[in-house]
């Protein structure tokens, strides 16, 4: 297949070539190497690549990716991080609006009906960067007469992938993991990794995040050698009965390979680490073992956090092991019921969360481990018990250390068109993506898909959002049902149908609005309410506020349909920069790098600043928290 | 003789000034600048200006968001030109007025008294005006009390904030306080822990946009440290404290190096000034923040200073 460059202007077209999404297991060769967490199946790209950038589609440099082709007079990028950040794109935040406001002029492709196309819309940009990234790399020893495989944890916001010069594939969706089959293209020595990434694509109607706005890669990518027998996907269903005393355990392998012969094993050690269940099946395309009974389970909750492991080792037919891959789980148990109470594990489930977008004042959105650490500690220490990926998948790391530290999680799908359906304020939703618009069905239900068969093992999820402030028709409500259809463990959430409540029936398990009144909110529950209630923002953090939250927590001791809710939001998103005026370092927000429009400080709505010192709001976070904080 | 051996206040009666002097002490209330000129405690001096009524805090974003602050901006102004219209000296009951000369001819060197007041009539620099008493008492133990007396006008709108700030020409080391821990605002001081809290110097909170920040709400007292001055002749280094108390009612109080007009100015943190002196504000009524969102909705109604409604407030100063 040949890189198409109008892929860029189709919104039909998300992902070519890319292997499809699943479970964020990692596979290890041998016990040794999984007690260790070091997997020599595993090998990291990150760090210094070349880099040519270009404005424009058209000055970007034609067969870069070729082998002939003479990188020498390349520059150098650090891979992860984003292209702006590394001074050669203009920095930009803004909110709602599109990024090209009043630059630009463009509507979404048959937004406006089905003739309208918009041909060259992004492919023929004048304002459409691109970064041409090439990594030379020697393929390890021990991945030699393996299957390999290339992941891209994170891309924004569209790239084309060859490898020595011949194209493997395309791929959209920021902040899904795209992995890619180098095999076929593979040589022995050095190969030439070259990966195209373009500013826009249709992509950017659905990416409309209040948040800077950067392109690149921006997260680790990794070369991973596949065994000869592969655990490609794993699906655990741990289901608990109703009297908490007994979990159901059932488990869906997705192998492949050479399985004539081979056999998996798989072990279960409950939280204290003793074996409850070791079981060896044979190795199928698709291995199920299901039904398995364990009593006097352990429950996962956010004041304890038991983790259950599974361990499924492969046993090739020569009874050699070629692959172990661990994963921890929890037995919890969710129930809405018929008077619309959400219990976990028996008891209300009270959300006392934050939205959290992924921020480093250095690294942008290139969030490190020991910042995501921070977070954990931060949530902890001032009685956080939740958090919604505002508003797009995290760092896969993230979501287990959600699980382990026992924070209820709203994994949310990378979707915001917000500037479709809305204006200064005023829902105007004439030219609203997704909508009910065939052409972009597909794309959207990719993206619930990615979000789901990658996290669906963590038992820190509780809610399935479908994504943020896109408004409302078919093809949302196709997502709702597509999470229905999957996981029957778990809520789905979406706020968009506030704004329209046609669709509210078949879309969002929950009644959730962003910065209601309390006296709304208890007027909606004190008149039978359809649903239960939780607030996906409030508490708007913006620079000193926080104040009247008891207005908001007391609605707990009213009303048993209420769940509570996300501050808004986590972390000023704000970067230190050099004043240049003093030489010192200083913290600077959407404006200060001269970009227009922008919405300045409205980056900035966190309770920590950037630095990630706590607000002194904090203080009153934490003891509302801590006092609504049931289980 | 002198107030040490008397237990009384030494009264100065001079042309522009009253000077009360005590133990280690003294005060010096000027005619023409609306107030308590200097405040001298064992030769340092804590005042850089007279104080000022205070009726502006630095605008947060939910103040911009929900226009307050354009509501409200006659109080800009009103904090920084309102002007003391009268002064009204009171020594052991008996009214002097203004006592200069030729009135004052007839004392002497050797003044004294048990309890002199001094009230200042203000009058807002807003439209429509209205008037602000602030009456400083002087006890035979040198105590200072100060009342603010704020009277309501109906078609004023919405008061920022209301205090009175005392600027100090230098920065201080530190302050320490009886109140609640954090910054607390009337609708978000829940969370506060009432205790004994030593501050090091004058921290600012990082908002990215400088804005009202550093509130103490329901402070007993709170005590500055200084040890610099700007007497040329004064080589000490020694830490010396001045000390704010509540009378009936527990006071709010911040201790920043900037005044609510230069926060307001800056966009950035590294805007502000090089700090250099301390602006010790005691407020008797103070503004929520506010948090339900940033674009429109106010703070809630509880936490509203109403400019039509009297408000008064009363601290003492204990010159030790």
């Amino acid at each position: 297949m040949i890189a198409n460059l109008e892929w860029l202007d189709d919104p039909t077209v998300f992902r070519v070539g890319k292997l499809p999404a699943h479970s964020d297991h990692t596979v290890y060769r041998s016990a040794a190497e999984a007690t260790q967490k070091s997997s020599s199946l595993i090998k990291s790209l990150d760090g210094t690549w070349q880099f040519n950038f270009a404005n424009t589609p058209e000055q970007r440099l034609l067969n870069f990716e070729q082998l002939d082709f003479s990188t020498e007079q390349f520059n150098e990028i650090q891979v992860p991080g984003h292209i702006e950040l590394q001074n050669y794109d203009q920095i930009q935040y803004i909110n709602t609006l599109y990024p090209w406001e009043g630059k630009t002029y463009r509507r979404p492709p048959y937004a406006l009906g089905s003739d309208n196309t918009y041909p060259g819309i992004f492919s023929d940009a004048d304002d459409n960067t691109v970064g041409q990234y090439v990594k030379t790399f020697t393929l390890p020893e021990n991945f030699t007469n393996q299957d390999v495989h290339i992941q891209f944890d994170g891309v924004e916001e569209a790239m084309y992938l060859w490898l020595n010069g011949q194209f493997v594939g395309y791929s959209e969706d920021s902040f899904s993991r795209a992995e890619f089959d180098l095999t076929p293209y593979l040589q022995v020595g050095e190969n030439k990794l070259a990966v195209e990434v373009f500013k826009y694509s249709t992509a950017a109607f659905i990416e409309d995040q209040d948040m800077f706005r950067f392109s690149g890669i921006f997260r680790s990518v990794r070369l991973i050698a596949i065994p000869a027998v592969n655990v490609v996907d794993v699906h655990i269903k741990p289901v608990v009965s109703a009297d908490l005393q007994h979990g159901d355990f059932s488990v869906t392998l997705t192998l492949a390979g050479e399985l004539a012969g081979a056999h998996a094993q798989i072990v279960v050690n409950d939280p204290k680490g003793i074996v409850v269940l070791d079981k060896s099946v044979a190795a199928n395309t698709t291995t199920t073992l299901a039904h398995e009974i364990f009593d006097e389970i352990q429950l996962w909750s956010h004041k304890q956090p038991n983790l259950y492991t599974l361990t499924v080792t492969i046993f090739d037919a020569k009874q050699q092991v070629v692959a172990v891959a661990p994963y921890e789980f929890g037995f919890r148990r969710l129930v809405k019921n018929d008077q619309n109470q959400v219990t976990l594990n028996n008891v209300p489930l009270h959300l006392n969360g934050v939205n959290r977008h992924e921020w480093s004042p250095t690294g942008g959105r290139n969030v490190s481990l020991a910042e995501m650490a921070a977070d954990i500690q931060i949530f902890k220490d001032h009685h956080i018990n939740a958090v919604r990926t505002s508003h797009y998948p995290n760092q896969v790391p993230w979501y287990g250390m959600c699980d382990e530290a026992g924070i209820y999680m709203m994994a949310e799908t990378n979707l915001e068109s917000h500037g479709s359906w809305q204006k200064m304020g005023a829902v105007e939703p004439s030219y609203n993506v997704p909508g009910s618009i065939p052409e972009w069905l597909d794309v959207v239900m990719d993206r619930a898909k990615s979000n789901f068969e990658q996290f669906k093992n963590h038992p820190s999820i509780l809610f399935w959002s479908l994504g943020n402030e896109s408004y409302t028709g078919d093809n949302i409500a196709a997502m709702d049902a597509y999470f229905k259809s999957m996981d029957d463990s778990r809520l789905t959430h979406y706020e968009g149908v506030f704004q329209n409540r046609v669709d509210e029936d078949r879309i969002s398990d929950v009644e959730s609005r962003m910065y209601a009144h309390p006296n709304e909110i208890a007027e909606y529950l004190a008149n039978n309410p359809k649903k239960p209630y939780l607030n996906c923002e409030y508490m708007h953090s913006m620079g000193n506020s926080v104040g009247g939250f008891d207005e908001y927590v007391q609605l707990f001791d009213k009303f048993d349909t209420y769940l509570g809710g996300f501050i808004w939001d986590y972390i000023d998103q704000a970067l230190y920069v050099t004043d240049e005026v003093t030489g010192q370092q200083v913290i600077r927000y959407g404006g200060d790098f001269d970009e227009r429009h922008s919405d300045y400080e409205f980056s900035g709505n966190g309770i920590v600043f950037a630095t990630r010192q706590p607000k002194p709001a904090m203080q009153e976070v934490s003891y509302y928290y801590g006092r609504y904080d049931n289980e | 003789m002198d107030a040490t051996t008397t237990n009384k206040l030494q009264v100065v009666y001079g042309d522009g000034s009253l000077g009360i002097k005590g133990a280690n002490y003294h005060y010096l209330f000027s005619y023409e600048k609306g107030g308590l000129e200097s405040l001298q405690v064992a030769g340092k001096e804590w005042l850089y200006r007279v104080p000022k009524l205070t009726f502006w805090r630095a605008t947060t974003d939910n103040d911009r968001g929900s226009h307050f602050s354009t509501k409200s901006a006659m109080w800009l102004g009103a904090d920084m030109f309102t002007e003391a219209t009268d002064v009204n000296v009171n020594v052991d009951g008996q009214e002097l007025g203004q006592p200069i000369a030729p009135g004052n001819n007839r004392f002497s060197t050797e003044e004294f008294a048990d309890t002199v007041s001094l009230t200042y009539t203000f009058l807002t620099a807003t439209v429509p005006q209205t008037t602000v008493k602030v009456t400083y008492t002087i006890a035979h133990d040198g105590v200072l009390t100060i009342c603010v007396a704020y009277t309501g006008h109906e078609n004023l709108p919405e008061l920022p904030t209301l205090g009175l700030r005392f600027v100090m020409p230098t920065l201080a080391d530190g302050y320490r306080y009886d109140g609640l821990s954090g910054e607390t605002y009337p609708d978000r001081m829940a969370g506060g822990r009432l205790g004994t809290y030593e501050v090091n110097g004058l921290p600012l909170t990082p908002y990215m946009v400088p804005q009202e920040m550093g509130m103490h709400m329901q402070t007993s007292q709170v005590s500055i440290a200084r040890s610099t001055s700007l007497n040329n002749a004064d080589f000490s280094k020694v830490t010396q404290y001045l000390t704010f108390a509540q009378t009936k009612e527990k006071f709010a109080f911040s201790a920043l190096p900037y005044s609510a007009l230069e926060l307001e100015n800056a966009t950035h943190m590294e805007e502000l000034p090089a700090p250099r002196r301390t602006v010790v504000t005691i407020y008797g009524a103070v503004r929520g923040v506010g948090g339900i969102d940033s674009w429109g909705t106010d703070v809630q109604q509880p936490y509203h200073i109403d400019a039509t409604a009297d408000h008064v407030f009363e601290f003492v100063i204990q010159p030790k």
